[in-house]
């Protein structure tokens, strides 16, 4: 009886964690799409770091093939 | 692990603080000059003299490309990382005890201190990425914080809100281009200061450290309290792990206040928690003193903690770390794969 009892409070506590994962991704899933709908529509990138990075190593390439020059 | 010494001086509490792209920590000290460090070797990579007094705070651009720090000597300075030029120097009243930049780093704010005659303001300036541009000496934005000290703040998603911490444990949500107040709520106890604030990724949510013993992650929108941890010591800084769902908090009593209670309760431990379930679920000792500031690495690979003994450790994450799951998330896993 003591064995099913505590059974059924592990059950309960994983059931209790299933519903946190659950609700924590659903809020994740809403603000994620809501994010990506303003960028999209401030007419800005999906990631505000990629085009930062990429245009930097540009200069960073200009760089280099200016010292090879040299 | 890697443990990067400071160099001798009196006090000695680091703070440090990952690039975007993890391989690079800025750490400030009350020593008056900013450390760059290879995050993987500890290898010193540079340092950036001009400030007469003790630094609080550091941060650095999405590129790279410059940093920004403040300090004890009433000036926010703006620096070339790469050739450790001073670019710029905005002065105040007071002292400056926290600086960040924007996601996109087109903005920088800074936090000063309250002291007689003067509130503690948040100054918003426009940064011109270029490090080779003219910066400007105006100010884009001032929010007068008149309520409560504000003592850490930071832009959220899309530059779109001022997220600021207070001395009285509440946070405040201001419009970002106007500075006006939008809302102000208490989420920790009356009167204990929020001491840190750190974001996720994206910048939508962020964790905030408060002397009443807990940390607690919280939606930019609506300042809704998602999450809480409990801590049986006051916090100095808690951050957000990405890659895995965990948040680490640093904290601990000051050496002289140890004493007054018990001495082998130190706590300079970091402690990880799940960042959903809300568990504690480990603990990783190494500093001699209160941690003062924990930081995550962006790419997730590893942790940075910074003590008042003076020392910088970073741990870089074993296997056991990424593959360390509850059952359900084994679950949720197999179900989306």
């Amino acid at each position: 009886e003591d064995a099913d009892r505590g059974a059924s409070a592990d059950l309960a506590v994983v059931e209790a964690r299933r519903h946190l994962l659950n609700e924590w991704y659903e809020w994740r899933e809403n603000m994620e799409a809501e994010l990506a709908e303003e960028r999209e529509r401030a007419g800005l990138p999906k990631d505000p770091h990629t085009h930062l990075l990429e245009a930097k190593t540009k200069t960073l390439q200009v760089a280099d093939q200016e010292q090879v020059v040299e | 692990m890697v443990a990067m010494p400071s160099e001798p001086c009196q006090e000695l509490t680091q703070s440090p603080r990952y690039n975007l792209d993890g391989d690079i920590i800025f750490s400030v000290a009350k020593d008056q000059h900013i450390c760059a460090w290879y995050s993987h070797n500890g290898e010193r990579l540079g340092t950036y003299h001009g400030h007469v007094g003790a630094i609080w705070t550091v941060d650095v651009d999405p590129t790279t490309t410059m940093i920004a720090s403040g300090s004890a000597d009433n000036t926010i300075r703006l620096w070339d990382v790469k050739s450790a030029k001073n670019l710029k120097t905005w002065e105040f009243p007071t002292a400056v005890k926290r600086v960040e930049f924007s996601e996109d780093g087109t903005k920088l704010l800074g936090v000063t201190e309250k002291r007689m005659g003067y509130l503690s303001n948040i100054v918003v300036f426009d940064i011109n990425p270029d490090p080779a541009a003219e910066q400007t000496d105006e100010r884009a934005l001032t929010i007068v914080c008149d309520e409560s000290k504000a003592t850490v703040a930071g832009f959220s998603y899309l530059n779109r809100y001022i997220i600021a911490g207070h001395e009285d444990g509440s946070v405040s949500q201001y419009d970002a281009k106007t500075g006006e107040l939008i809302d102000n709520i208490p989420i920790h106890e009356l009167n204990q200061p929020i001491v840190d604030l750190q974001w996720n990724a994206d910048r939508t949510y962020f964790i905030t450290a408060c002397k009443d013993k807990s940390a607690k992650l919280v939606a930019a929108r609506d300042l809704t309290v998602l999450k809480t941890y409990p801590a049986d010591t006051p916090l100095n800084s808690a951050t957000i792990t990405p890659k895995k769902d965990f948040v680490i908090l640093g904290g601990g009593q000051a050496a002289m206040d140890v004493t007054r209670t018990s001495a082998r309760q130190g706590k300079f431990e970091a402690r990880f928690y799940h960042k959903i379930f809300e568990d504690e679920i480990g603990r990783v000792r190494g500093h001699f003193g209160p941690l003062n500031t924990v930081a995550a690495d962006p790419t997730g690979k590893s942790y940075a903690s910074g003590g008042e003994d003076g020392y910088v450790r970073v741990h870089h994450f074993d296997k056991g770390y990424f593959d360390f799951l509850y059952e359900v998330e084994r679950e949720r896993i197999n179900r989306m794969s």
